[in-house]
């Protein structure tokens, strides 16, 4: 999920860093005093998620959790997640500086797209009906953030092309555990906290 | 709802059981000197190895020198042809690109003549380095000089008696011996360790802190 330093073109790395820091601003805009521990812990949830390895046949994945900062935090979830990516490339080397742009865009653009999407069903619904949402959420960040890597992939050379398909093709079980995950965070958080949902801004809901 | 969240912490236990936090999907690649070739490693930090991998090989100008696979351990050597910095690039795959590099100094290659020799195993060039040193320290020391030279001239008579295949045999232990060692210390730095994540999270409160901090002061002015 994480791309790495020297495998995307610079036109693709100057357009993704581009994005991210207008979604940063954006996003820092966006967020009420209120709102900010919120983001904080989403952000520290998110740092850590990626340290959580499931076994999957050979190989493993990591969590990603960006389903649940984008609904949540909305475009909030953008500064949010880029603190995240920040701190894993600087602490654990994961993906890189030069590149950190381009994953920011990735992973927090499809939380914010995953937010604007569900969100309203988990607000609406009973806490089962929000936790379905909440799901589908969880699984829907993933989804879009492996076309976001596939497609930043591509545009950087033909080689990349089969690999960008790869990408789809070996996240779909992180897609189902995310999809499970995050469904059972919000079920959690509408019997405990249902106004962490937008409920805090109602003027300024995405 | 209160069995929910046990549930939810117990789905985290099981998940967190199989995970040290040492593994993530990061790519290792690491190239050493081995004789008159280079040897190197490609693989992911959760200790899958790279096998049957592309390795590319640039010089400095991004001129492709030449090209190897790794074997089912993600193992793979290259003969240098050039005695300029080597550059090896490997393609995972999904965006997992490995890279390394090799400086010209460190470049096991012969420029006079034969790449099959380094400059250590030349037995011409060995003795000549082990007897200049000797000659040097007889010459301002005068007195117990007979002894002194025939102290410092026996190594340097022994080891041009040394037998090429004795030396290349000693060579090829060490580097089996010194291998796992490489592999330990290379693993070692992509360790992240509970302190590392700890000291994340706490970067993580103080720059939200921070934030807060900068919004409330924004906010009090507003009313004041």
């Amino acid at each position: 999920m994480h791309i790495v330093d020297g495998a995307l073109s610079s036109p693709v790395v100057i357009g993704g860093a581009l994005i991210a820091a207008g979604g940063v601003a954006v996003g820092l805009k966006k967020l009420p005093l209120e709102r900010i521990p919120a983001a904080g812990v989403l952000s520290a949830c998110f740092f850590v998620a990626s340290l959580i390895h499931v076994p999957l046949g050979p190989t493993s994945v990591h969590l990603i959790l960006n389903g649940l900062a984008g609904l949540v935090l909305g475009w909030a979830a953008f500064p949010a997640l880029f603190v995240g990516l920040l701190l894993q490339a600087v602490f654990f080397g994961f993906g890189g500086l030069t590149v950190l742009g381009v994953n920011t865009t990735n992973i927090a653009l499809a939380a914010v797209l995953a937010g604007v999407l569900c969100r309203p069903g988990v607000v609406r619904g009973s806490p089962f009906v929000a936790s379905l949402w909440g799901g589908l959420a969880g699984g829907l960040a993933i989804a879009f953030t492996t076309v976001l890597v596939g497609a930043s992939l591509a545009l950087s050379g033909e080689a990349f092309i089969p690999a960008a398909k790869l990408v789809f093709f070996a996240h779909i079980p992180v897609i189902a555990v995310e999809a499970v995950l995050t469904g059972m965070a919000v079920y959690l958080a509408t019997k405990v906290k249902p106004e962490l949902f937008g409920a805090l801004t109602p003027g300024k809901a995405i | 709802m209160k069995h929910f969240a046990t549930a939810v912490f117990v789905l985290f236990a099981c998940l967190s059981w199989h995970s040290t936090p040492a593994e993530a999907h990061k790519v290792i690649t690491s190239v050493f000197v081995s004789g008159s070739a280079i040897e190197g490693e490609v693989g992911f930090s959760n200790g899958d190895m790279a096998a049957g991998a592309l390795v590319e090989v640039f010089d400095d100008n991004g001129t492709k020198l030449g090209e190897t696979t790794t074997d089912e351990e993600g193992f793979f050597t290259y003969v240098p042809t050039a005695k300029v910095p080597h550059i090896f690039k490997a393609n995972l795959g999904q965006g997992h690109v490995a890279q390394a590099e090799l400086p010209a100094d460190d470049v096991p290659f012969d420029r006079g003549g034969s790449n099959a020799l380094s400059w250590a195993e030349k037995p011409g060039l060995a003795s000549d380095t082990t007897a200049s040193p000797s000659g040097a320290e007889v010459a301002p020391a005068a007195s117990p000089a007979a002894e002194q030279t025939a102290f410092t001239a026996q190594p340097s008579f022994d080891l041009a008696a040394f037998e090429e295949a004795q030396r290349k045999m000693i060579a090829e232990a060490v580097r089996k011996e010194v291998r796992p060692l490489q592999r330990e210390l290379i693993a070692y730095k992509e360790k992240t360790d509970l302190q590392t994540v700890l000291g994340g999270i706490g970067y993580i409160l103080g720059i939200f802190g921070v934030g807060f901090y900068i919004a409330a002061r924004r906010k009090l002015k507003e009313t004041t």
